[in-house]
């Protein structure tokens, strides 16, 4: 089990056998920009984000074992441009207005784009008409903000075992769906401390009443860089599995 | 030769031979008269490819409909010199950072006619008070990456005088 490593940007990384690559660097203390990986909620491997270059070919860190040996790359000009490119579509893919937006400061999206040191999106805006859902008692939908990166999908099916969520639509016209004969969450048994809605990393799954109760200044990506705060989060997941 | 995502052989490269070791193709082909706009057909093929995007992955859900979009408003005479660099990104985010092979090719029916069919898109940017800093040829540099190519017709040379 011991003694195995890989390279990243030229540094060694040890890893366990069957560690994808993200998780043996967040081990490391490495952090690969990401955000529909999440420690705990499976492999899903759809922001791209995380692509990374393995021995020249890119591949997503997040999915892809780490193997005795290999070269991992990401801190190369052009795979950091790429990943500004892709932060970007996701800005210009839905309606993001961070200044309004409740999740500002604890927004995955925001803070990764902070860290990559994205500017103004060089892409157009699609400003996509999309459905707000407010008919749960304690939890707000807002597609506008969704990134379809389904870890509520996830969370819901694999942890909280409800399956209330699931993506509906092809390419561009992907939306989040609600599984009940409405379409509506107030319709379903989503609770209010369910893992899917705690999961979501930008602002579209937001609880009722939480909004505003933590001034600017105070939240977590104003406190803490993203890069720490996801090594920290992916420790604690290592302690909670090995119990 | 082999559908959308295959290689577009324009006229002058007719000696080309069907073999996987030159034009390998699966057993497709389309044929284009003279009398056809290059950038017509691949406008349409930039549609095709944003309408069959599964919508999985980002680079290809959002890659796919920009360049439609993109070479939307080159064909309504809006493009500019920043709209065919944009579309170099484009390329390269999809070929680059795709989950499978629709969104790796999805940007090929553009990069290739842009190569091989110049003309057909300068003609919109023409239109247009085009920035005459904006250097087409640099601009392919990225195509030719992509498609392995460095010979004469992969470069633009302006005939302006
Ligand atoms: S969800 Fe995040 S990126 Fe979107 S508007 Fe809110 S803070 Fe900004
Ligand atoms: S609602 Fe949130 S967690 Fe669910 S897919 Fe959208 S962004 Fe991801
Ligand atoms: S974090 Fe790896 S693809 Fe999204």
């Amino acid at each position: 089990m011991s003694g195995r490593t890989f390279t990243l940007d030229g540094q060694p990384v040890p890893f366990t056998e069957g560690e994808t690559v993200m998780e043996a660097a967040l081990a490391a203390g490495v952090y690969i920009p990401h955000l529909c990986y999440r420690p705990g909620y499976g492999h899903h491997g759809s922001c791209k984000v995380c692509t990374v270059a393995i021995d020249g070919h890119n591949a997503a860190s997040c999915t892809t074992r780490a193997r005795e040996g290999m070269a991992v790359e990401t801190a190369t000009p052009e795979l950091a441009d790429m990943r500004r490119a892709l932060v970007e579509m996701l800005f210009v893919e839905g309606n993001h207005t961070c200044p309004a937006c409740e999740k500002s400061g604890e927004c995955e999206l925001q803070a990764v784009a902070y860290h990559i040191g994205m500017a103004a999106p060089r892409f157009d805006f699609f400003f996509p008409a999309r459905d707000l859902d407010a008919s749960h008692p304690d939890v707000i939908l807002d597609r506008n903000r969704c990134i379809l990166c389904e870890l509520c999908v996830r969370a819901s099916r694999d942890v909280d075992g409800k399956n209330v969520f699931a993506i509906g639509g092809r390419g561009i016209r992907a939306r989040l769906i609600v599984n009940a004969a409405s379409g509506r969450l107030g319709d379903t048994d989503l609770a209010k401390d369910d893992a899917a809605v705690r999961v979501c990393p930008v602002g579209a799954i937001l609880r009722k009443g939480d909004a505003y109760t933590k001034p600017v200044g105070q939240r977590t990506f104003d406190l803490r860089p993203i890069a720490a705060v996801a090594i920290e989060e992916a420790r604690r997941e290592r302690e909670r599995r090995r119990g | 030769m082999g559908g959308p995502s295959g290689t577009c052989v324009p006229w002058r490269e007719f000696e080309r031979r069907i073999a996987f070791e030159d034009v390998p193709s699966a057993g497709a082909f389309m044929v284009f008269s003279r009398g056809r706009d290059m950038f017509e057909v691949a406008r349409n093929f930039a549609h095709f490819f944003a309408h069959e995007s599964c919508g999985f992955c980002t680079p290809c859900r959002v890659g796919t409909s920009l360049l439609a979009n993109t070479m939307d408003k080159l064909a309504a005479g809006k493009g500019s010199a920043y709209d065919m660099q944009r579309m170099q990104t484009l390329m390269r985010v999809l070929l680059s950072m795709s989950h499978c092979g629709l969104g790796h090719t999805a940007a090929k029916p553009v990069v290739q006619t842009m190569a091989a069919f110049p003309d057909a898109y300068e003609r919109r940017l023409k239109r247009l008070d085009f920035e005459p800093a904006f250097d087409l040829d640099a601009a392919l540099a990225t195509a030719r990456h992509i498609t392995g190519r460095d010979d004469d017709w992969a470069h633009i040379v302006s005939e302006e005088a």
